[in-house]
């Protein structure tokens, strides 16, 4: 605190600085360094306050945690911390690749026609949204002056995007766990979170009055269930509970493969269709609850999982090995369109799912009641789209460009709906812990599926012979091994040759540092079993102390 | 820190601009009486706005120099660490400043957080509970340490016990 209090000080300082006169005799020099120094710390002070100002949405999150409480507020907070990816991705790309591109562009014969905007392809297959139009030439403005390798370019940008994006997911995911999952036991008491549970966000006092009255519910509910221990099930009704769960895996496990299937056989047939719609009208139909909240997120991924990795099966082994002229900008014209009809089909969700979900729960059928902002799915969504993105950068280097403005909207569309349609959200949300596991899925599946995709495109496949700036290599990581073929001749940068020969296409080097890896993680394993058992130890000192004080206070001490 | 600091200035001064000089080099002796902070947008509609600016004042009544202001809005600032969280949130809900949680507290913050509307058998019966699972050294009231214990348990806490402002 009393560091916070000098930092005040210093600030309250410069704030009089600002407003203030100072009335001290000071010579010419000094006086003209002092007014200087003024107002380089005024003009800092100014731009830090902008900062704080240009806080994207600040105020937005500020209304929405407000009416709605962390849970709502948890799902908005994770969509613009996707975006950062996709506008850092764009940037870097815009700069990096297409940017020397302009420079030296071909150009472009094909005539526009709005229907570009839906497919994809026509007038766009010769502009820079795609890999094909990318030169494989090394970019120079004049002769001998500094030149730009395209090659090297597209391959590092996108490369080290992806390490970068890894690091942080993975530095956030671990730092997300150390907070949220520090406990072994998660929930032992239900009665002790009452103290922890109230919301400060909400400000709104409609929504304060709402949240007091579930609270009081919640607390009726929890007492009468102190009453009532165990709930016995007959044989037939627990035998009917499993018949159900049963079914209904089997039912969504079926559509998965249905889906796949359709999705599998109309990519062939060049159909582009959404499958999901299966999952989301199953969500309807079994009520809320934590369990069926955990089938429903299993259900949902393994479905979104088994469809993506049909379409990477199909672009990978089917269209990279067709004759085709550009097979990589065809793959980027499909991940377009599948974007495109993911961002209409979050749209009508939100249309079907909220807005039409209130005119019915308010007008025709009272009992329904308006909804709830279905918090689950719509985070699914987003990790989907990002996974597209991220597949769809290699072959569409301003792909994340695109998805950034469909953020945006999205992000408005949700806003309204929400103050619009929903209401604040029932049932407890733990908000920190379901964050944590979307930022896991987010990496887990998602990130890490992605990168094998990448590798095995960049190592393995072929890029096609006319187009793009890996025409003509037997492959795209070809471009780096002939760059450093050309360094060995450089003596000056023979310790890059080096790195490549012994660190990076050596098998010896990974087997020994996963090797490493994996004793160094048993160690942490036994130390944080050791502290487990440590914990529980004290706890039991703590309670045998207690009492036995207790003890010695009213049996001992007091009648004498 | 500094961009939040100046933005907390200045919605300090906007409460009352006629008693907050700009010039604040000769620390001048100003406290804002509770009326002005509990009407703050942030804090007007929150139940437990009259213990948050008990405990963050000097005098202990809500009435908050800018010093102590400053101070609250950082406690409930997302970087505030879980630890002083615990330790003020800890001590708004102390309603006698006694350094324990005991039963009349916890009856005062359940009815509070319940809006009255549980009778007061119920909130017996919670209160008991609360007491039960939470308190590790068995008096009968909530110690500091315990309630550091029970907000392990909730991840939540951290952002939960948090106003933008």
């Amino acid at each position: 605190m009393k560091k916070k209090r000098e930092i005040r000080n210093n600030v309250l300082k410069e704030i009089t600085e600002k407003s203030g006169r100072r009335g001290t005799q000071l010579d010419c020099c000094t006086q003209c360094l002092r007014r200087t120094e003024v107002s380089f710390r005024r003009f800092r002070n100014s731009l830090s306050e902008h900062f704080h100002q240009l806080w994207l949405w600040h105020k937005t999150l500020k209304i929405i945690g407000g009416e709605f409480g962390t849970s709502v507020l948890s799902y908005f907070i994770f969509l613009k911390w996707l975006l950062s990816f996709n506008i850092f991705s764009f940037l870097i790309n815009f700069s990096f690749i297409t940017v020397p591109q302009f420079i030296a562009a071909e150009p472009n014969n094909l005539s526009f026609t709005g229907l570009e905007l839906l497919t994809g392809a026509g007038y766009f297959q010769q502009t820079v949204l795609y890999y094909g139009f990318y030169t494989n030439a090394t970019i120079s403005k004049t002769e001998n002056g500094a030149s730009y390798n395209m090659q090297l370019a597209y391959i590092f940008t996108v490369g080290i995007y992806f390490v970068i994006c890894l690091l942080i997911l993975l530095f956030s995911m671990a730092k997300s766990f150390c907070r949220n999952f520090i406990s072994p036991q998660t929930y032992s008491g239900n009665a002790s979170k009452l103290l922890c549970t109230w919301d400060f966000n909400v400000t709104n006092e409609k929504a304060v009055k709402l949240k007091q009255k579930n609270l009081s519910t919640q607390v009726k509910e929890g007492l009468t269930d102190v009453h009532k221990e165990v709930q016995n099930f007959s044989v037939t009704e627990r035998l009917v509970h499993i018949l159900l769960h049963l079914g209904a895996w089997a039912a969504s496990l079926g559509i998965a493969v249905a889906a796949c299937s359709g999705v599998y056989f109309l990519s062939i047939n060049n159909l582009e269709v959404r499958t999901d719609f299966a999952a989301c009208f199953w969500r309807r139909i079994f009520p809320h609850g934590l369990q069926l909240l955990v089938l429903f997120l299993c259900r949902n991924i393994i479905l979104k999982i088994s469809i993506i990795g049909i379409l990477c099966y199909y672009w990978l082994d089917i269209v990279a090995e067709s004759k085709s002229q550009c097979w990589e900008t065809l793959i980027g014209q499909d991940i377009y369109r599948l974007i495109l009809v993911d961002f209409i089909f979050c749209l009508l969700g939100s249309f079907f799912g909220e807005f039409l979900r209130r005119i019915i729960g308010t007008t025709v059928c009272v009992s329904l009641g308006v909804p709830e902002f279905d918090i689950a799915r719509n985070v699914l969504d987003l990790i989907y789209a990002q996974t597209l993105t991220w597949i769809g950068i290699l072959f569409s280097p301003l792909l994340p460009g695109i998805q950034m403005i469909s953020f945006f909207i999205v992000f408005y569309t949700k806003k309204v709906s929400l103050m619009k349609n929903c209401q604040p959200p029932r049932q407890v949300w733990r908000a920190a812990q379901m964050t944590t596991f979307f930022m896991f899925l987010l990496f887990f599946p998602s990130l890490i599926g992605v990168l094998s995709v990448i590798a095995v495109t960049v190592w393995r496949l072929k890029p096609s012979e006319e187009c793009g700036p890996f025409r003509g290599l037997s492959s795209m990581f070809a471009a780096v091994s002939e760059w450093i073929k050309i360094l060995e001749n450089y003596t000056g940068s023979k310790w890059v040759v080096w790195i490549y020969n012994n660190l990076i296409t050596s098998e010896l080097f990974f087997f020994i540092l996963s090797i490493i890896f994996l004793i160094i993680t048993y160690l942490y394993w036994q130390i944080i079993e050791g502290r487990k058992t440590m914990v529980k130890l004290l706890r039991n000192q703590i309670v045998n102390v207690s009492s036995s004080f207790s003890f010695i206070l009213f049996k001992v001490w007091l009648p004498c | 820190l500094r961009g939040l600091n100046n933005l907390l200035f200045y919605r300090y001064r906007d409460l009352a601009p006629q008693l907050v000089p700009l010039d604040y080099t000769d620390k001048p002796d100003v406290t804002l009486p509770y009326e002005l902070i509990g009407s703050m947008p942030e804090l007007k509609d929150n139940p437990f706005r009259q213990r948050i600016a008990e405990v963050f004042s000097e005098d202990g009544d809500g009435n908050m120099t800018l010093d102590d202001f400053l101070d609250m809005f950082s406690v409930l600032s997302e970087m505030a660490p879980r630890d002083l969280k615990a330790y003020y949130a800890f001590k708004i809900y102390d309603f006698n400043n006694d350094d324990y949680i005991c039963k009349s507290d916890l009856e005062k913050t359940v009815n509070k957080l319940t809006r009255n509307e549980l009778t007061p058998e119920e909130v017996r019966l919670v209160c008991e509970k609360v007491i039960y699972e939470a308190d590790l050294d068995n008096d009968g009231k909530l110690s500091l340490e315990d309630f550091q214990h029970m907000i392990i348990r909730a991840p939540d806490f951290l952002s939960t016990f948090h106003i933008r402002i």
